[in-house]
């Protein structure tokens, strides 16, 4: 596809953008919604620019960013690493498989008030939350990329002798990377919604507890400006992973159109 | 049966016996080899021997065992009975020495690596430090003639460029044994007579002992010092048989010298009885 063409889509998706926008506005201003529930555009950007000049907005938004962003790395980590070992050891596989499979199904929300009685209402048991929820789709697919290896690949692996660590860090796990990455953003979008969970249940500042205290005061204008505030943090890290995937899967064909 | 058809071969390739023998000390010596999967025998009784330097070739009918064979040799499976032994000891899993060549490129080569990189993997293997590799890595290349094609991923070459690659992989290991499982089997007539003349090239320049398996018997001709003909059910040998053509060989003379065309009349008369 042309860089021109490219460009085009880019803009249809703006208008449609601008489009939305705008009749939200035209629903605002038309009163069926009460203004004490429904602020139009207007004035939940009204907020956002008074959030904006006091420096509160970059505040909190880091806050609810470094939950999501922490939480996401430790459960990256945990993830892939016992997916790994379990992706290639048949033992490890009908050993442990069994006890994650009964864990798996949780709701990570359950987690929270067992994590609250650990923890109490803290940053660490917000993290937890994250990290616990987040922590399957990276597992699950580690370890669906890590033993679905071509056969081929590790008669190659045996035919040049490679130890072990080798193997793994030279065959299954870049040929598992397109199933880690996909796990990757699952696992960030789930992040993003268990740090606002954690966030709104424990009220240690970030977006999730501004958008509640603010619906308790019914500043709908400052909920809206927090939800904006998710949707553009969801937006730049969805980016952001494209890109990465991009850089790390420029080996495979271009997809035919 | 197959005894007088032995017979009646020997008369039409007009070559002397050949033996499961190979003048000088062997390199490669199967005794009695056989595997069973289950209750499937897939090979029964397998003696060959393999000198150094030699080139031979596997032929049969498919279901004959031809790859189990070249897996027992590689190490990579083990016979069920009789001994594989190289270099004088039984030969237990792959040495470093040992070389495949896969038909299927695509899967053996790793697709996330651009050309040098796969290269560099069997140095890496070898332990060699990345200084060294660099130099390495530019001369196999342009032995197989991807000099140009060096950072490119496997993606974006052709199916030939794939298996040349695979090649110069191989020659990484500096292998003393080259086995290969119908290398050519999936590229097109003109690629695969361009890389039969490299291989030839590449074996004879470096004294490699090569282990051809092919369903292609003019290939087996062309290529072999010896090739072996296997009958199906179970895998066995059906005969040894010498390949008298001078080298180096050329695709067109060769092809027409009549001990090529005797030796291709009689494998294909082999072949046809299993059709």
């Amino acid at each position: 596809m042309t860089s021109r063409a490219n460009l085009a889509w880019l803009l249809a998706s703006l208008l449609v953008t601008i489009a939305v926008v705008f009749f939200w506005q035209w629903i605002a201003n038309t009163g069926y919604v009460s203004r004490v529930f429904l602020p139009g555009p207007d004035r939940a950007f009204a907020a956002l620019m008074r959030d904006y000049n006091s420096g509160k907005l970059f505040t909190e938004m880091g806050e609810t960013v470094l939950r999501m962003v922490v939480g996401w790395l430790v459960a990256s980590i945990v993830g892939i690493a016992l997916g790994a070992a379990i992706g290639i050891s048949p033992l490890a596989r009908t050993w442990i498989a069994p006890t994650l499979e009964l864990i798996r199904p949780l709701p990570a929300s359950a987690i929270a008030p067992v994590a609250i009685v650990f923890l109490g209402m803290t940053d660490n048991m917000i993290l937890l939350l994250v990290a616990f929820g987040s922590v399957w789709p990276m597992l699950l697919t580690t370890i669906h990329g890590f033993s679905n290896v071509h056969p081929r690949l590790d008669e190659v692996a045996r035919v040049m002798r490679l130890n072990t660590f080798e193997r793994v860090y030279k065959i299954a796990l870049p040929a598992a990377m397109p199933d880690i990455l996909g796990g990757l953003r699952l696992g960030l979008t789930i992040a993003l919604i268990l740090a606002v969970v954690g966030e709104m249940i424990t009220v240690q500042g970030g977006l999730g507890s501004r958008i509640l205290l603010a619906a308790r005061a019914f500043r709908a204008p400052d909920i809206f400006a927090g939800v904006i505030m998710l949707g553009l943090i969801g937006l730049v890290t969805n980016v952001a992973l494209t890109a990465l995937e991009r850089r790390l899967l420029r080996w495979q064909p271009a997809p035919a159109h | 049966m197959t005894a007088t058809l032995h017979r009646l071969d020997r008369k039409l390739a007009n070559t002397p016996p050949a033996s499961a023998k190979t003048k000088g000390k062997p390199l490669i010596s199967l005794k009695g080899v056989g595997l069973t999967f289950g209750s499937n025998e897939v090979l029964r009784d397998i003696d060959v021997e393999i000198g150094e330097g030699e080139f031979v070739c596997v032929i049969g009918p498919s279901g004959c065992g031809k790859t189990t064979l070249l897996r027992i040799l590689s190490g990579l499976i083990q016979a069920s009975r009789g001994t594989v032994s190289y270099r004088g000891k039984e030969q237990r899993e792959p040495a470093s020495d040992i070389a495949i060549v896969f038909q299927d490129y695509a899967n053996a080569l790793l697709p996330w690596r651009t050309a040098s990189q796969n290269v560099s993997l069997a140095l890496e293997a070898a332990g060699m430090p990345r200084a060294e590799r660099r130099d390495r890595i530019a001369e196999l290349l342009s032995k197989v003639g991807l000099s140009k094609h060096a950072d490119k991923f496997p993606s974006e070459m052709s199916g030939g460029m794939q298996q040349r690659l695979q090649i110069a992989r191989c020659l990484a290991q500096n292998p003393s044994v080259i086995l290969m499982d119908e290398p050519f089997g999936a590229l097109d007539a003109m690629t695969r007579q361009k890389l039969q003349d490299e291989i030839l090239s590449i074996v004879s320049e470096s004294n490699v002992t090569a282990f051809f398996v092919t369903h292609d018997l003019e290939e087996a001709i062309y290529l072999g010092d010896r090739v072996i003909a296997l009958e199906p059910n179970p895998g066995r040998i059906a005969e040894l048989i010498d390949v008298p053509l001078a080298r180096p060989r050329n695709q067109l003379t060769t092809r027409e010298e009549p001990e090529f065309l005797a030796l291709r009349r009689k494998l294909f008369d082999f072949v046809l009885r299993y059709e």
